[in-house]
């Protein structure tokens, strides 16, 4: 792997529930984050995949320091950034920004596109000479697909997809390392969508941004990540290279999600066996002993109640050197190869699937 | 705010800073251009459709420049009740600036003979139980009651939005102590708290009365202030903006003022007028603004005892009270229907 | 055919103008039959089912042309108290959001007794032993002891269930789901499609699935609808459509999407945006983001063109596309 930008280990973030009014008593605490680890190569995009309620978006809050860890630290480029503040912490975010989930709320409707994209010069005036930011704010409109001349316009006046371009220019601004992405399209039109995607694929090779990608689209990962982790109850489960976790998934919960994600093929729909979970996610308050998973997991046994595993090449794996040999937090770890289906399953043939792959060329 | 169109040719050669100055601007100019050239040159001829868009382009020149200020503007002047209000109120600003405008005589002056008299040439509301003219002392009552309701608004609204904005910015133990402060003033009386309170001032000016109003006014603004501002704080910019880096006094004036100060506006619209009635209800039951002051508030109390006989010297400042307090109140609800974008 | 919507129009009055949402929709579902109707928000795809439940907010919005037959009678036709009571009883429909659609202050047990009480008569204590019966169905675990469980105490998926329940609890002939799993994670979502679609071969209803996501409608669907701008501009047979889409639109959206099992190089973008819904363009609706436009589309309105006995395609260069 590339020389390493950011290094994160043992994050953990815990909200306090308490009690009173006057006199707050803590009385349990939801456990958004609980033990995360990952490193982020230099110009590598990592992907972020969970449920609602896995954690991933409170993982970027605290990679951009809008959150302060309960625990763990977060180092960027060796230096450990959970604790920082002052002049210190504005200099590290100007390497680490972020896209926000929702165009609609993420950019200040009182203020113009180029009040907007030239803000963070404001924040940093030592960026860039005060003669040059309109230029500087009308080449970042240049670059995200959008025209130059539209700096006087309010953000009312752009589309969803638009208005995600704006928020990416922004982020673009400082010229950062890292970008955090958190669903950065997950609320735009589906043929709007690959427009952004192109773009922050673009931009990423163009700037050799370092990229945390975190959505809840699994497909959507895949195309745009190197290495992809996959989260579950506030930990991740599964980390690899992407062929390595939708070719090779050694975590029964990778291999459910895969295999639950509607396929746009009708012809798979016959052959494809689906790993159907039972029940709910657990609450984050109340978290299952030793493996979290267990509780939905068809092949829990009593091990997995008592020992937490740990997010490590699974042993039976750790001798060889193919897909499977990646982290996988289980117990019962087994190389199961799909590419659509679960356990066991035929998979169907090829040729189902070339006429879209024509097409799409 | 830097708005301005900012040419950089233009301002450039503005400054004639000279020939050394233009060239580090327009070298600076070149090398930022350079990835946009470089993207430029990638996006016609390569990805499909990654370029600048051309038919959204079109769609978004369609609209005019436009902020949501103006927008709320050119819902207001569509706005019948906007307009009768806005007309009533310029009126009673124009009087209580100018009285003598329209009146030609004192208020003060006064003749016991023509006392409770009804309305004649020159004196069309007629003259009250002082005998003194009541067309003149509603216009000049007018003056007392505008200053009295705009200071203590002004009032109420600054240290209102100023600690309500505060205490929801920074939360914690001082939000904790504001709420409960503002509680306890809640559960005092309006009136009984000024019976008590401006019983033992002397002063015969507007200020006592204003101040008390501030005191016990301000906890309304600071609720829903603070409640204003927690909500904006929650919007993704605010977060963008921090996570720039961004000072907690620009997270504040830039991003988080301008877009919470609309609840703000709409209720110490409709508290000016209250404010007007409970100054008119203070000087009526005595403990408000004393005499020499013309105040509709007082008149009202001088004239109840002649109700039977002289209903004119009631009538006229109630109604000019009521017209006043409704102009107010309407204008409060005209301009919340035009900021409030849920109703759009 | 259980449904036929024949050349429906819908528009809305606005402060900036008038917006068609509907431009003449002509579809139609047999009984057992699942039609997804599938399109971006502002497609008309919602407002569309909202017309044929009669729960479209009138004003703003207002149906000015077309038919809706419901087993042969014209709906748009029937007085509003007739219309209740073929809502509900006969056609029922499924939300996005659980729990905006569930009374929050109201146990699920009542809430879906109320069906049996106020259409069928039933006493109160029959009501709820059939509200059980009914989340026994619909796979609610536990559904003696949580009858009396409030909304916000289930799940997201729980809640989805829920409305299930309501929605089959007069086994009505035509059920109507606006984007029943949008709002859940994948793996709830795989479960809630599952009962759907198990539930609708059980009473041999017709289904009209209204949503976004191709993957979704490829799993589940008989038939698909592709809206754009108020029009339908292809429907087809599930299975023609994925192989070879009849319009460019279609054709695009199915490029646009990246894919799970493979790891695509850069994705194909239709470009530009879905149109303003006041200022539809001219002709064919699609023309400004087509690859394929030529003049004849900037001028005329492309007719549905019969592809195949079943199929249709509103592009006058259906052929091309076709032929990819």
């Amino acid at each position: 792997m590339a020389e390493p930008v950011l290094e994160v280990s043992g994050l953990v973030k815990h909200y306090p529930l308490t009690r009173g009014i006057l006199f707050r008593k803590q009385v349990g605490a939801v456990k958004a984050v609980d033990g995360v680890d990952f490193t982020l190569g230099r110009g590598e995009t990592l992907g972020l995949v969970g449920e609602s309620g896995c954690g991933k978006s409170t993982v970027a809050r605290m990679l951009v320091s809008l959150e302060r860890p309960t625990a763990g630290t977060i180092r960027y480029r060796g230096e450990d950034i959970t604790r920082l503040s002052g002049k210190a912490l504005k200099a590290v975010r100007r390497n680490i920004q972020m896209v926000f989930q929702d165009p609609y709320t993420s950019l200040n409707p009182r203020m113009t596109v180029g009040d907007i994209i030239g803000e963070p010069y404001e924040i940093h005036p030592e960026v860039a000479p005060k003669g040059d930011r309109r230029r500087k704010v009308q080449d970042l409109l240049d670059v995200v697909g959008l025209d130059p001349e539209y700096v006087n316009r309010y953000p009312h006046q752009f589309s969803g997809g638009q208005r995600q371009r704006i928020g990416i220019a922004r982020a673009l601004a400082l010229r950062p390392e890292v970008i955090v992405a958190d669903e950065p399209v997950s609320a735009l039109d589906v043929s709007v969508q690959a427009q952004v995607i192109n773009l922050l694929d673009r931009l990423q090779s163009e700037f050799e941004l370092s990229c945390l990608f975190i959505a809840h689209d699994l497909s959507l990962v895949r195309h745009i990540s190197d290495r992809v982790g996959v989260m579950y109850l506030g930990r991740i489960v599964e980390i690899g290279r992407d062929t390595e976790i939708y070719d090779h998934p050694t975590h029964p919960y990778t291999q459910a999600l895969l295999s639950a994600v509607p396929v746009p093929d009708p012809e798979a729909r016959e052959h494809r066996e689906r790993i159907i979970l039972a029940g709910d996610v657990p609450s984050p308050t109340n978290i299952p002993s030793g493996c979290r998973f267990r509780t939905r997991c068809w092949k829990a046994q009593e091990r997995c109640a008592l020992e937490v595993p740990a997010l490590a090449v699974p042993e039976e794996f750790r001798r060889t050197t193919g897909p499977a040999a990646h982290d996988s937090a289980c117990h019962f770890a087994e190389d199961v190869s799909i590419r659509r289906s679960a356990p066991e399953v035929v998979l169907p043939p090829e040729e189902t699937r070339e006429d879209h792959v024509n097409g799409s060329a | 705010m830097p708005d301005q169109p900012y040419e950089p040719g233009g301002a450039i050669a503005g400054t004639g800073a000279g020939g050394a100055m233009d060239l580090a601007a327009s070298e600076g100019a070149s090398l930022e251009q350079h990835p946009s050239a470089a993207s430029g040159g990638r996006a016609p001829g390569g990805p499909k459709g990654t370029g600048p868009f051309g038919p959204d382009a079109s769609a978004a020149a369609g609209g005019r420049a436009r902020s949501l200020g103006s927008d709320a503007w050119r819902d207001l002047r569509r706005n019948p009740v906007f307009l009768v209000s806005a007309l009533i109120i310029l009126f009673l600003v124009f009087i209580s600036l100018w009285p003598s405008a329209i009146t030609w005589e004192s208020p003060l002056q006064c003749d016991l003979a023509k006392a409770q008299e009804g309305s004649r040439p020159g004196h069309p509301f007629g003259y009250d139980g002082q005998g003194c003219d009541v067309y003149t002392r509603t216009v000049y009552g007018a003056r007392t009651s505008v200053t009295v309701g705009v200071c203590a608004t002004l009032g109420v609204a600054i240290l209102g939005s100023v600690l309500g904005g505060l205490a929801g910015f920074f939360g914690g133990t001082g939000d904790a102590v504001l709420s409960r402060v503002t509680d306890i003033f809640f559960a005092i009386p309006v009136v009984l708290g000024g019976l008590v309170l401006l019983s033992v001032v002397t002063s015969t000016t507007v200020w006592p009365v204003i101040g008390f109003m501030v005191l016990l006014g301000w906890p309304q603004i600071s609720r829903i202030a603070r409640g204003s501002v927690i909500t904006v704080q929650q919007n993704d910019y605010v977060q963008a903006a921090r996570a720039l880096g961004a000072s907690n006094s620009r997270l504040l004036l830039r991003h988080i003022a301008p877009n919470a100060v609309a609840p703000v506006i709409v209720v110490a619209t409709i508290a000016l007028g209250t404010y007007i009635a409970l100054e008119a209800t203070l000087s009526y039951l005595g403990v408000g603004l004393k005499p020499p002051t013309v105040s509709w508030g007082i008149d009202i109390s001088a004239a109840s005892p002649y109700i039977r006989n002289a209903p004119h010297a009631l009538l006229w400042p109630s109604g000019a009270l009521a017209i006043t307090v409704l102009a107010f109140i309407m204008l409060g609800d005209a301009v919340r229907d035009a900021l409030d974008p849920k109703l759009r | 055919m259980l449904l036929e919507v024949r050349d429906l129009h819908v528009e809305f009055r606005t402060r900036d103008g008038i917006a068609r949402a509907v431009n003449g929709v002509t579809y139609g579902v047999d009984a057992g039959e699942t039609l997804a109707v599938l399109g971006e928000s502002g497609s008309g795809k919602s407002v569309t089912a909202q017309a044929v439940m009669g729960i479209l907010d009138t004003p703003p919005g207002r149906i000015t042309g077309g038919e809706i037959l419901f087993q042969g009678r014209d709906l748009l036709k029937l007085k509003e108290e007739e219309r209740r009571k073929v809502r509900g009883a006969e056609m029922a429909m499924i939300f996005q959001d659980a729990l905006s659609s569930l009374n929050p202050v109201v146990c699920v047990g009542d809430q879906l007794g109320e069906m049996f009480v106020v259409h069928r008569g039933m006493g109160k204590k029959d009501a709820r032993a059939r509200a059980v019966e009914l989340m026994d169905q619909v796979r609610i675990p536990g559904a003696k002891e949580r009858v009396k469980d409030y909304p916000h105490q289930f799940s997201g998926g729980m809640r989805q269930r829920i409305m299930i329940a309501m929605a089959i609890a007069l086994e009505p002939a035509l059920i109507i789901a606006d984007e029943p799993t949008t709002a859940l994670d994948v793996t709830v979502q795989a479960q809630v499609m599952d009962l759907l679609a198990e539930l609708q071969r059980e009473y041999h209803m017709g289904l009209i699935l209204i949503t976004h996501d191709l993957g979704v409608v490829a799993d589940v669907a008989d038939r698909i609808a592709v809206m754009y701008a108020g029009r339908i501009v292809e429907s087809a047979p599930v299975h023609d459509l994925y192989k070879a889409p009849a319009h460019p639109y279609t054709r695009g959206l199915l490029d646009s999407i990246p894919r799970l099992d493979q790891k695509g190089q850069e994705l194909y973008a239709i470009k530009g945006l879905p149109p303003n819904l006041m200022h539809i363009p001219s002709g064919c609706a699609f023309h400004p983001r087509c690859p394929m436009a030529r003049d004849v589309c900037r001028t005329d309105v492309p007719p549905p063109y019969e592809v195949s006995e079943d199929r249709a395609s509103a592009c006058h260069f259906w052929r091309e596309c076709l032929d990819g």
